[in-house]
């Protein structure tokens, strides 16, 4: 069990660790993975990074911000962060989240309802520090104290005692990234309170007041996607190219040949993909373009900047910085005059763009955009592609992921899919709205500094792996090749990295991959087999 | 006019005041970006397993279906049955629908003693209504004690509550369970309750103050006037602004149609100035959120 951590603890012992992740405490994985002595030992933080950054929170490290050298410096970055906090309670500043964020601050009732349904909080056996409450608490007390009128008089007494200082603010820094934004903690919550929030509206103090936010996902992400085009670091010619190289790839594998089309004018479709996926799995949209051709579908891809990009990194730290991608989304197909644009497997570039940004969207930058679930399910069900259910006889189970479906509702779709085209497929428990988080929400999945990702798959992905695991306990070992159906690529990325970071190709041969894939693989015009049984 | 009467009608006026303040203040922050959450009690079918209108091929283009009813069957188990507590956090549940339920029917228990007071104790009707007042006061003060001393107990006794609890969450407890404490009192000792509140309640109505009821009446209304005026301050205002994290947030799936009354709100916002102070901004105070987010500085 770990040590008890209290709120006020935030702000004492400066330079000393807040609380240790311990193996032996967290939430126990089924067997063969549950012998303590086999369980992945973390990489240490080099003595040089724990002299030079703040890490006093936990074992690890997320954003890596430099030490202050002098007091002076501590405190104009305290008085920074307050006045960021006082910001995020404008109208001005803070339009985009104020009513729920007021709702927030004023109404939770600390019955701690909220704790157990964090997957965080519950697999590191309920550490104090990852509870839900925990951050808000200490921001709930901040702003009591130091911004309500009469605060440095009532605050303690009516929302407790705090102390800011820069040992608080640099806790409250990391631990702004120790929460997924799932968002599971707010759907148990009778009164409406949304602790996900919270973290989300921290981060944003971090970035749009301090500067201050992980590199993987401002410089090398949102920034990078800006400039160069892709976070991936692609630029327009290098992305045609990759594509034209999978056009060629998919022909040799399926015999069926398609040129991906490019900027087509007036196309119905604007297909966007994370284009990490081009990188790491060009299998998914390889199988996109297969489907989409032999339904006879009227699409293109885009070669403009951003355009070749479905990701929004803003949408975990920046509103502004979410803007400017979405917006440069809405002015690449209002150039090219499609009727929709449609994001790939990817569930935080699905939000971003069908729900967050949404009302950023004015007049003629307003263009339908549509789920690739829904379109995928209206072709599979049309009767234009042959499929023979029997190439998918193996097990397959389905990753949820939160940004799609507990927070846009688009949960059938895919599962009328996998009902249709894959004779084993069996849910994992819980599923739909209530589903767990992969571990590797709000940015994580690339994050990967110091040993960020000790953390990532001891602690935050370990109830990902423990409901995929439970739900292949009919065929545990490696004698019967599974499919952990994932149609997101963040997911697969956490996923990828959680398989192997365990060995469960090797222990369990559960093979991650996304719903496109399970849809070729079906094909009947598609000659042998689509997946791949080998552990990318 | 004694310290009780001035006390009611200042309570009353203030508690009045503030909650119209609370809520016209909440009601008129600015349209905020969508941040539902699954599953949204309107969509009629769909809300079995909590799907969107996401889920339909072209989805603008079709008619959307809602269901008030939906949240009518979310929101009434949950305030009269404590529903999440429930199926949440089990060992809390009974308390608190205890508690809830007591100052239901204690309020339930002074509106049938105004009625009373209104219609006269000598009428068949002023009489029946007394006798209803009083089996719902007196359950609603006994399950309210009974409700209130287990969330205290809870609170002190449970480690992840008492954690994180700061001094007023024990204050408002210790404050109710003094309110029914003295209402469970009042009926105790049989002094014609009903007839202590409802003869308040005529001399507050009709204007003509009187003394302070005598004995535990006295202290209970005092009691619970002070409660009166101290509720709009504090988180226990959710039994209303609960409309707001649910109908307003949680369940709030409005699309941004072209040329809606919705667009032309936000329209007005992106136009609001930004003082954020980091470099990747560039906002001065009087850029506004539109121009800030247009530059993409692909240029730079
Ligand atoms: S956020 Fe909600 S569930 Fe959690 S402690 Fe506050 S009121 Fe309770
Ligand atoms: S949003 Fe998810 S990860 Fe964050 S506190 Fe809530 S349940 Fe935990």
């Amino acid at each position: 069990m770990p040590k008890h951590v209290k709120i006020t603890d935030i702000g004492k012992n400066p330079g000393q660790q807040l609380t240790h992740v311990n193996l032996a405490d967290l939430l126990p994985l089924p067997p063969p993975y549950d012998k303590l002595d086999e369980q992945p030992k973390w990489a240490k933080i080099k003595p040089e990074h724990k002299e030079k950054l703040e890490c006093t929170l936990d074992d690890t490290i997320a954003v890596g911000f430099p030490r202050p050298k002098t007091k002076e410096e501590e405190q104009e970055l305290v008085d920074k962060f307050l006045s960021g906090l006082e910001k995020l309670l404008t109208r001005e500043n803070n339009w985009t989240f104020l009513q729920p964020l007021l709702l927030t601050l004023e109404h939770c009732a600390k019955c701690q309802t909220c704790n157990d349904a964090c997957p965080i909080y519950t697999a590191s056996g309920k550490n104090d520090v990852y509870r839900p409450t925990y951050r808000s608490e200490v921001w709930r007390r901040i702003v009591g104290k130091y911004l309500k009128p009469g605060g440095k008089f009532f605050g303690k007494f009516t929302s407790g005692d705090i102390e800011l200082n820069w040992t608080t603010v640099s806790r409250l820094m990391e631990l702004s990234y120790r929460c997924t934004l799932c968002r599971r903690c707010a759907q148990t919550c009778p009164i409406g309170v949304d602790n996900g929030l919270i973290t989300h509206e921290l981060r944003k103090v971090f970035s749009q007041e301090m500067g201050i936010a992980p590199r993987e996902i401002h410089e090398k992400g949102s920034v990078q996607q800006l400039t160069v085009g892709s976070s991936t670091g692609m630029t327009p010619l290098v992305v045609k190219d990759n594509i034209e190289f999978i056009d060629e790839d998919m022909y040799d594998r399926t015999g069926i040949k398609y040129e991906t089309p490019w900027d087509k004018k007036g196309a119905d479709i604007l297909l966007i993909h994370n284009a990490g996926e081009i990188l790491a799995w060009p299998e998914n949209p390889g199988a996109f373009a297969i489907i989409l051709e032999a339904a006879g579908m009227s699409w293109t891809m885009s070669s403009e900047k951003v355009g070749y990009d479905g990701i929004n990194y803003g949408l975990w730290y920046d509103d502004f910085q979410l803007a400017r991608v979405a917006l440069k989304h809405a002015e690449i197909a209002k150039k090219l005059g499609v009727k929709k644009i449609v994001m790939g497997e990817c569930g935080h570039a699905h939000k971003a763009i069908q729900v967050i940004a949404d009302r950023v969207y004015q007049g003629e930058y307003n263009i339908p955009r549509e789920s690739a679930m829904t379109l995928l399910e209206d072709i599979v069900f049309s009767g234009k592609i042959k499929f023979d259910p029997a190439k998918n006889d193996f097990p397959v189970t389905l990753h949820d992921p939160c940004n799609m479906v507990r927070l846009m509702g688009i949960v059938e779709p895919q599962r009328r899919i996998l009902r249709y085209l894959c004779p084993q497929f069996r849910e994992m428990t819980p599923h739909g709205v209530e589903n767990y988080c992969c571990g590797g929400g709000s940015g994580f999945a690339i994050m990967s500094g110091h040993n960020f990702q000790d953390w990532r798959l001891s602690v935050s992905g370990r109830m990902k792996l423990k409901q995929v695991l439970e739900a292949f306990d009919d065929y545990p070992g490696p004698e019967q090749k599974k499919y952990l159906c994932a149609p997101c690529s963040n997911c697969k990325g956490q996923l990828r990295d959680l398989f192997g970071y365990y060995n469960v190709w090797e222990k369990s041969r559960i093979q991650y991959g996304g719903l496109v894939e399970l849809i070729v693989n079906a094909m009947v015009d598609v000659k042998g087999e689509f997946i791949e049984w080998e552990f990318h | 006019m004694t310290y009780l009467h001035i006390l009611t009608y200042a309570s009353v006026a203030v508690f009045v005041v503030a909650i119209v303040v609370r809520a016209v203040r909440l009601a008129t922050t600015p349209v905020h970006l969508r941040w539902e959450l699954y599953p949204v009690a309107h969509e009629k079918d769909r809300v079995r397993y909590g799907g969107s209108y996401f889920e339909e091929l072209d989805w603008w283009t079709k008619k959307r279906e809602k269901s008030m009813l939906g949240e009518l069957k979310v929101m009434i188990p949950e305030i009269l049955l404590q529903k999440g507590l429930w199926e949440n956090n089990r060992s809390m549940w009974l308390w608190s629908l205890l508690m809830h339920n007591g100052l239901y029917l204690v309020i339930g228990f002074a509106g049938l003693a105004i009625i009373g007071a209104l219609a006269g104790t000598a009428t068949e009707f002023g009489s029946l209504i007394k006798q209803v007042a009083y089996i719902v006061g007196l359950i609603g003060y006994i399950i309210g004690v009974i409700g209130t001393a287990g969330l205290f107990v809870l609170r002190i006794g449970s480690y992840r509550l008492r954690s994180f609890s700061p001094p007023v969450a024990y204050f408002n407890l210790l404050f109710l369970l003094a309110l029914f404490a003295t209402g469970t009192y009042l009926f105790a000792v049989g002094n014609e309750p009903v007839d202590a509140i409802a003869g308040f309640a005529h001399e507050l109505i009709t204007f003509s103050p009187n003394a302070v009821p005598a004995g535990i009446g006295g202290l209970h209304l005092t009691i619970a006037m002070l409660f009166v005026l101290y509720l709009p301050f504090t988180h226990m205002t959710h039994f209303f602004t609960k409309y707001f994290t649910y109908h307003a947030v949680r369940w709030n799936d409005e699309p941004n149609l072209p040329g809606s009354k919705l667009e032309k709100a936000i329209q007005r916002q992106l136009g609001y100035p930004v003082s954020w102070a980091a470099p990747h901004l560039k906002a001065d105070g009087k850029k506004n959120w539109a121009d800030i987010a247009l530059d993409t500085g692909e240029d730079k």
